[in-house]
């Protein structure tokens, strides 16, 4: 195919990611190095009343000429960056904020004064640990269980089999946000296994302490991921050579040591395949740390940006966020990245 | 002897795989046997197995609540991004199985990095940017949103389809005096259907069960299905968490229509290399 027609075969596809991923991505750093807040003005009001006329001095939004209120923004450098990995002792921000500071910052001063700095602090560090040990638990526990069902599974008959893939695929495909909430409402004070639980003498609150509430995100993820690494090793059981396996039982191989020395390294590609993309959507993890713990016990990066842009309502300080979030599955993909360097420029 | 133990092996292994099929359910049953309860039926110390059916959740719901605008607006969301996905994605898929140079290497190796990419890093510049042009909260900016970021996964996949689709193919109906452009069009795409199909399913899924976008994006009137059921995540009173349980079930339904019909290309899918969103 020639350069001329590949580039006009691509160009939409291109267009897309460019305009709606890499520009956004590029806006987004900028973003995280400004801050802009309402402009405010001292306005004199008189009021004249019957007992005489008064004046106040106060402060108002300034509003430009369609109506709509002025923003004043500037550069502020490194300074949300600061203060969502909790390097910032609040100084700069405010005390250069001349033009006044918006609502929300003003709260965090009055509960920084309040005497809990550190709890403001480390935001991003909590997340990333959070994730980095989901990613750590998750990973080990979804590769060692789909094995072990794809082994299972290969005893079944073949009408079984339909109905176990079926039915094993369920958590794989089910809406995140719904199959958190659903595994939310089994371990409510008043769900099912809470109650079957309690019975048996094992009363947990699940949902209001911090390691409880942070099993039932790592429970839901291995719960979700272990159809997809069971059905790709599965696939890959099926294509194990024969020959090879005879060839060790006439050598005298048990059973362990076929698995060992013929089955897993056979299936090795897929297995850093699943845990690959395992990585790279555990990193994502969202939803269930959302919906199972609200961000109270526990935060993972995703759900930072999200809640900083959408409840502290700051796009800035949830762009300095976001970008040490890309730094971060930046690291994690390097080793990804050279291996698919050197097999496509093997291929290509 | 030897033949005991295999046959008790056998019966431990079916019983593990059968624990395995009450686990990976019962999170999906229990929801959908409880959504036909009250509340306080529902959730109960001691747990109730068998109590009266209601449809009162589903009632409250779909017409009370005005789901069917939520189901709505998935629908065109998904039917839109599964489409436009689709058409872009085949271009430049089956341009990226066909083109020698090093230029699609680098796009491929670039769609990976954006695969990677998570999503909420791009809201705060989605919100600037959509706010400035005026065009946030549209159904129409959701769906294109969705269509670029599953791109990266879109094109690997098809390309992945379409590098097994013999080069000779088009070579013959180019020599046969078509343009490129017609023999993917007239020779290439009636026989990648199944790829198309596999690829436009897993498009779905990510469109379908998006939440994290549809919920920034969207709002009002203008609501998804996932996005709505948000209110359910922190319910305090016993009808919004009902109705919470009645549209849980409503979202997964079409979803386990979808497997039992279309298992052997969802399977097909995982195992083909690029994937899983």
């Amino acid at each position: 195919m020639k350069t001329r027609s590949f580039l006009s075969f691509v160009a939409p596809s291109v267009v897309l990611m460019l305009g709606l991923m890499a520009v956004p991505l590029l806006l987004t750093f900028y973003l995280s190095t400004r801050h802009c807040a309402p402009e405010m003005e001292m306005v004199t009001v008189r009021q004249s009343g019957p007992f005489g006329t008064q004046e106040t001095v106060t402060q108002q939004v300034r509003k430009g000429p369609d109506g709509q209120p002025l923003q004043s923004c500037r550069f502020v450098g490194l300074e949300y960056y600061q203060k969502v990995l909790g390097l910032d002792r609040g100084a700069v921000l405010q005390d250069s904020g001349k033009a006044g500071e918006s609502s929300s910052s003003g709260a965090a001063e009055v509960s920084s004064a309040a005497g809990k700095p550190a709890a403001v602090a480390n935001e991003f560090w909590s997340a990333l640990r959070f994730t980095l040990l989901y990613i750590a638990l998750t990973t080990p526990l979804v590769l060692g269980l789909g094995f072990a069902l794809a082994l299972g599974a290969s005893v079944l008959t073949q009408r079984l089999k339909a109905v176990f893939i079926t039915a094993s695929l369920l958590p794989f495909i089910i809406t995140p946000v719904v199959g958190a909430l659903s595994i939310k409402w089994l371990f409510r004070d008043d769900g099912l296994v809470s109650v079957l639980l309690a019975q048996f003498g094992g009363q947990v609150h699940w949902m209001a302490q911090a390691w409880s509430a942070q099993l039932l995100v790592i429970l839901y993820g291995v719960w979700h991921v272990v159809p997809f690494a069971f059905i790709v090793l599965y696939a890959g059981l099926q294509s194990v050579p024969q020959d090879a396996l005879e060839a060790a039982t006439i050598d005298g191989a048990s059973r362990w040591q076929k698995l060992r020395y013929v089955t897993v390294p056979h299936l090795m590609p897929l297995i850093v395949f699943v845990t690959l993309i395992h990585v790279m959507d555990a990193y994502r993890v969202f939803e269930p740390v959302l919906v199972l713990t609200q961000g109270a016990f526990t935060t993972s990066v995703q759900y930072l940006t999200y809640h900083v842009l959408l409840v502290e309502n700051n796009p800035y300080k949830a762009s300095a966020a976001a970008v040490l979030t890309v730094l971060g599955i930046g690291l994690l993909l390097v080793p990804l990245l050279r291996r698919t360097w050197r097999e496509q420029r093997g291929q290509v | 002897m030897v033949r005991r133990s295999s046959r008790l092996g056998s019966t431990l292994l079916h019983g593990a795989l059968a624990l395995w099929i009450l686990l990976a359910s019962t999170p999906i049953v229990w929801t959908a046997v409880i959504s036909f309860r009250q509340y306080v039926d529902a959730f109960s110390t001691p747990v109730k197995w068998l109590a009266p059916f209601t449809l009162e959740n589903y009632t409250r719901l779909w017409i009370d609540q005005a789901f069917y605008v939520n189901f709505a607006n998935t629908a065109i969301v998904t039917a839109g991004t599964v489409t436009i996905s689709l058409t872009v994605g085949c271009l430049a898929g089956y341009a990226l199985a066909r083109y020698r140079g090093s230029l699609g290497f680098w796009l491929l190796l670039v769609a990976l990095v954006f695969r990677a990419l998570p999503h909420s890093t791009l809201l705060p510049s989605f919100f600037t940017l959509f706010n400035a042009l005026g065009i946030n909260n549209h159904l129409l900016t959701l769906i294109f949103v969705l269509v670029a970021i599953n791109q990266p996964f879109t094109i690997w996949m098809l390309r992945s389809f379409f590098v097994n689709i013999p080069q000779e193919l088009d070579e013959a109906a180019m020599v046969d005096g078509c343009t490129r452009a017609q023999a993917f069009r007239r020779v290439i795409v009636p026989v990648m259907w199944p790829g198309i199909i596999t690829t436009g399913l897993f498009s779905f899924l990510l469109a379908y069960n998006d939440f994290l976008l549809s919920s920034a994006l969207t709002n009002a009137g203008n609501m998804t299905m996932p996005a709505a059921i948000a209110s359910a995540i922190g319910a305090e009173s016993e009808a919004l968490l009902m109705q919470g349980v009645a549209g849980a079930v409503s979202i997964t339904l079409p979803l386990v229509v979808l497997v039992v019909f279309f298992q052997r290309q969802i399977v097909s899918g995982l195992t083909q290399g690029a994937v899983k969103g």
